[in-house]
């Protein structure tokens, strides 16, 4: 960060005034760089936690259409209830959605409330919890797809 | 033909929420019937969906309750602490 300051005063210098002393010049250039810099770190952050808790920007082209194409599962529900090693697979793709996706999910798939419960407990509309739930949904059968139904194929 | 994946991606999860509207349904219908991976991921979901039907069932079998209180306060404890987030 010094470094840059130094660097930028130095291409800056035939902007320098006179005006105030060399010193508050270069403190003034550092607070200007920390600002940038804090702005670029939030701005990367909210990126991550986008795509983090909208799956579809990494599942879907920017047409529209599937990046990778589902593949097709042949289970049954009823032996994928009874077969423990999947409930283990299936905990631990739930377990990596992003907390309120989660919360939402598990109320509404795990617990069977209906969406006017989930909605009043969670304060959202139901828009929202729809948008939540399909994304929860697309993260969940790409996480199963990897670590169940693709790895048993092979 | 392939673009309205995405959207019928989330038609076919707001099927298991809420009555589509008939030019929802009927849009998504078309679709599924050309393309073959938007069928396996309505399949996938079906699947998942009569999963946790069941699941659901075994559990009221095994403990006759949906969710403890102390869970359903921790539900909203958490809930509070994220309402701001986007999610």
């Amino acid at each position: 960060m010094v470094q840059e300051t130094l660097l930028a005063a130095w291409r800056g210098r035939d902007r320098f005034a006179g005006k105030s002393s060399v010193r508050t010049w270069l403190v003034g250039i550092l607070k200007h760089k920390i600002i940038d810099h804090i702005r670029k770190e939030i701005r990367d952050r909210k990126l991550s936690e986008a795509v983090k808790s909208d799956p579809t920007s990494s599942l879907f082209n920017a047409d529209g259409s599937w990046i990778e194409a589902p593949e097709n599962w042949k289970e049954n529900p009823q032996e994928l209830c009874e077969n423990e090693q999947f409930r283990h697979v299936l905990q631990g793709c739930i377990a990596k959605l992003p907390e309120k996706q989660q919360i939402v999910f598990r109320m509404r798939e795990i617990s069977g409330e209906d969406t006017e419960t989930v909605c009043k407990e969670a304060e959202i509309t139901p828009t929202h919890l729809h948008v939540l739930i399909h994304r929860a949904r697309l993260a969940l059968r790409t996480c199963l797809e990897f670590y169940w139904f693709g790895g048993r194929r092979s | 033909m392939n673009h309205f994946c995405r959207e019928a991606s989330q038609l076919q999860s707001d099927a298991f929420e809420r009555q589509l509207t008939l030019s929802e349904h009927i849009r998504l219908r078309i679709h599924l019937l050309i393309c073959e991976a938007c069928r396996n991921y309505a399949d996938s979901l079906k699947l998942l969906n009569s999963f946790f039907h069941n699941l659901r069932k075994q559990v009221q079998q095994d403990e006759g309750i949906t969710l403890p209180d102390s869970d359903r306060e921790r539900i909203k404890e958490a809930l509070s602490r994220t309402s701001d987030s986007a999610g």
